[in-house]
């Protein structure tokens, strides 16, 4: 930056704050003219009108009483003191020469026979702009009648020095401001210039700090802080999932491969069970990533153009049903309770792959004769589908991390089929939906709670 | 030799189908864009044809499907896309294909729905009556039996069944059950449909020597006098 101007210049606040400065000044400069336009324009005006007014008056005289009483009468005028200051009467003889009068006599304007004019005169041995109106009396004679100007060019000169001072000073008001503005504009954005540097250089704990004033960068601030944290959520998560991901398939690969190393030493009759072991394996590794990435493409919110309103009662009915002979098998029992109407707009096929999901879990960690109820209805305005089993429920620590992926509730019961990705995938298809899940202690077992925006 | 038109621009998902259905016996053969697949289709004999709806330059593959119907070529097409939103999928059915399958899948299922289309496409009478050994159905009674003996089934059972059986001979997998009987597509997790054909076992091939349901590893179920291969 050689160039400190250049830089003020490359401020948008500088240059925002100049302009309308700028704007200021020339609205003001508009309005000063017109007023001295108008002001000094009548003034003028009433002055002439005098001069007309006397000069008629005067003519009359002369004709009425002559020129010798004109010239007494004005010997008087210029006696009596009144508007000494501006009167102006000459009265000259039909020859040129001076009657009377107190200004030196020179040479008329043109026009001045028959309106008033300008002309630089010298009154009482002094210089000075005069509005002039001449008349020629019957007799050769002239007359002169005006009125000096100083009084009138001080006070239009006045006026003009005020406008100028006005215009410097708000010149200077406008520079300042700018710049003024400019250094609060700055430290106001500094914060956010700050912050976004040091996300750039990785540290996504960085938040532009909040000012008590609830200004528009305070709004504007929170915000921002809002989408990092849900950047940095979903950084956190992308970075467990690969975690996760990197862990879970370790497991299984290693297992696959220490199967058929040994595989590899036995007699080729004896390899069968080996190879049957690892493509077992290989087919569970498969479900995992077609899960994983049926997760994906739910969030990705692919789907969210095919929503119709689902019938959550009929769906619930037929998911009960389809899980009725899981659940019998092992002596559990599913209560159905649906408020008929409940309905949300959604993917019909998603959210019944979802209730399928926790049918499941509730079947699966229910255990042995196991009472689950699925509840669907409508409350405020929004769907409910509500499921709940008499499990052992979930550890209220473990409560929020249930529906990120891989994450399992019952280590100490691996035993039971899973890979920790059917809760994740209810949480995606209920995002999709722009819905909320809630996890419970239901004492005991655990409640699943959605609840879905409902069509309009 | 089923004749397979694989009409892909991939590369790697077309290889990774067409070798698949190679392995199963099919002939496959692999079109990289809209135009060759087209005049492909048009011009040479097909059984099947596996379609991808987002192909280059911006030939969406329906287009392809609507253009064969237009023309008269009723060869079964599956149409494939990365685009699960349901009305892709009935936009896909309306405009002609005979299935529809969303990315990502699984070969085996792929290969289940494409030996279905195969089959279908096949002359073949409207049934009323479908026999498979001694186990008979009729679709206008509802009704079945085996070895003379009616079968008590609820209709859920009923419908399993018949799926089943006009399917006999041939694996399919867990979503086309799901689908086909309980007209929902996602993907079940394997216990529920097993324990619904169980039950369908426990009333078809109890008391019988030779058992018709059969489970194919890592795929799903097939129906037939003989086991198929894989089963167990």
């Amino acid at each position: 930056m050689p160039n400190p101007l250049g830089r003020l210049w490359s401020s948008v606040a500088f240059r925002l704050a100049l302009n309308y400065g700028a704007l200021v000044v020339v609205t003001m400069a508009v309005i000063l003219t017109l007023f001295y336009l108008q002001t000094v324009g009548v003034l003028q005006s009433r002055i002439d009108q005098h001069i007309v007014v006397t000069g008629q008056r005067l003519l009359y005289t002369a004709q009425r009483e002559g020129v010798d009483q004109l010239a007494r009468d004005i010997q008087d005028m210029l006696r009596d003191g009144m508007n000494a200051d501006t009167e102006i009467y000459l009265l000259l003889d039909p020859a040129g020469a001076k009657r009377v009068g107190n200004v030196l006599p020179m040479p008329l304007p043109p026009g001045a026979a028959s309106q008033v004019a300008e002309q630089r005169s010298v009154r009482d041995g002094r210089v000075t702009d005069a509005r002039l109106r001449a008349y020629l009396l019957a007799d050769g004679s002239r007359l002169i009648v005006g009125s000096d100007m100083q009084h009138q060019r001080e006070i239009e000169r006045l006026i003009v020095r005020a406008i100028g001072w006005g215009a410097l000073v708000a010149l200077f008001m406008t520079v300042g401001g700018a710049l003024v503005f400019r250094q609060e504009l700055d430290k106001r954005i500094g914060g956010i210039r700050r912050t976004i540097v040091g996300i750039e250089a990785g540290d996504l704990s960085q938040r532009i700090p909040i000012s008590s004033q609830e200004d528009e960068f305070a709004r504007l601030n929170r915000e921002i802080n809002g989408m990092l944290d849900r950047l940095e959520q979903l950084m956190d998560g992308v970075r467990h999932v690969s975690n996760t991901i990197a862990h879970n398939l370790r497991t299984p690969l290693t297992r696959i491969l220490l199967g058929l190393r040994a595989a590899e030493a036995r007699p080729d009759a004896d390899r069968g069970d080996a190879l049957r072991l690892a493509a077992r394996d290989v087919e569970e590794l498969s479900v995992i990533f077609d899960k994983l990435l049926g997760i994906a493409e739910v969030e990705s919110g692919a789907r969210r153009q095919g929503f119709l309103p689902v019938p959550l009662e009929q769906l619930a009915g037929e998911m009960v049903e389809f899980y009725e002979p899981v659940a019998e098998e092992q002596g559990a029992r599913i209560a159905l309770w649906v408020q008929p109407g409940s309905a949300a707009p959604g993917d019909r096929d998603l959210l019944a792959g979802a209730l399928a999901n926790l049918l499941d879990n509730a079947l699966k960690y229910g255990g042995a004769d196991a009472r689950v109820s699925v509840r669907a209805f409508m409350e405020a305005g929004q769907a409910h589908l509500v499921v709940q089993d008499d499990g052992p429920g979930v550890a209220a620590a473990d409560l929020e991390r249930i529906g990120t992926r891989f994450f399992r509730a019952h280590p100490a019961r691996d035993e039971l089929p899973g890979f920790g990705l059917g809760l994740a995938s209810v949480c995606a298809v209920v995002r999709l939906h722009g819905g909320q899940i809630r996890f419970e202690d239901a004492a005991p077992g655990l409640r699943v709670s959605i609840v879905l925006p409902a069509a309009q | 030799m089923y004749r397979c038109l694989i009409i892909e621009d991939d590369p790697q998902n077309a290889r990774y189908i067409a070798d698949g259905l190679r392995e199963l016996g099919y002939f496959a053969s692999v079109a990289a864009d809209g135009v060759e697949g087209l005049s492909r289709a048009m011009a040479e004999p097909w059984d099947v044809i596996v379609l991808d709806r987002m192909l280059p330059h911006g030939v969406d593959g329906l287009s392809i499907v609507a253009t064969l119907r237009g023309l008269g070529k009723l060869t079964p097409v599956l149409g494939l896309s990365a685009l699960a939103a349901i009305d892709e999928r009935v936009k896909g059915l309306k405009a002609g294909c005979d299935d529809y399958l969303t990315k990502p899948f699984g070969f085996s299922e792929l290969a289940a729905r494409v030996a279905a289309l195969v089959r279908r496409a096949q002359p073949g009478e409207v049934q009323q009556e479908i026999v498979v050994a001694d186990l008979r159905l009729n679709l206008l009674a509802r009704s079945a039996e085996r070895g003379g003996a009616a079968l008590q089934l609820q209709p859920r059972e009923f419908r399993l069944l018949a799926y089943l059986m006009s399917h006999a001979g041939q694996v399919v997998t867990r979503t086309m059950l799901l689908e086909a009987v309980w007209d929902y597509r996602f993907d079940p997790n394997t216990n529920v449909i097993d324990v619904h054909i169980s039950r369908l076992r426990n009333k078809v091939d109890r008391f019988h020597p030779s058992p018709l349901i059969h489970t194919v590893r890592g795929v799903g179920y097939a129906l037939s006098a003989e086991p198929p291969d894989g089963a167990r």
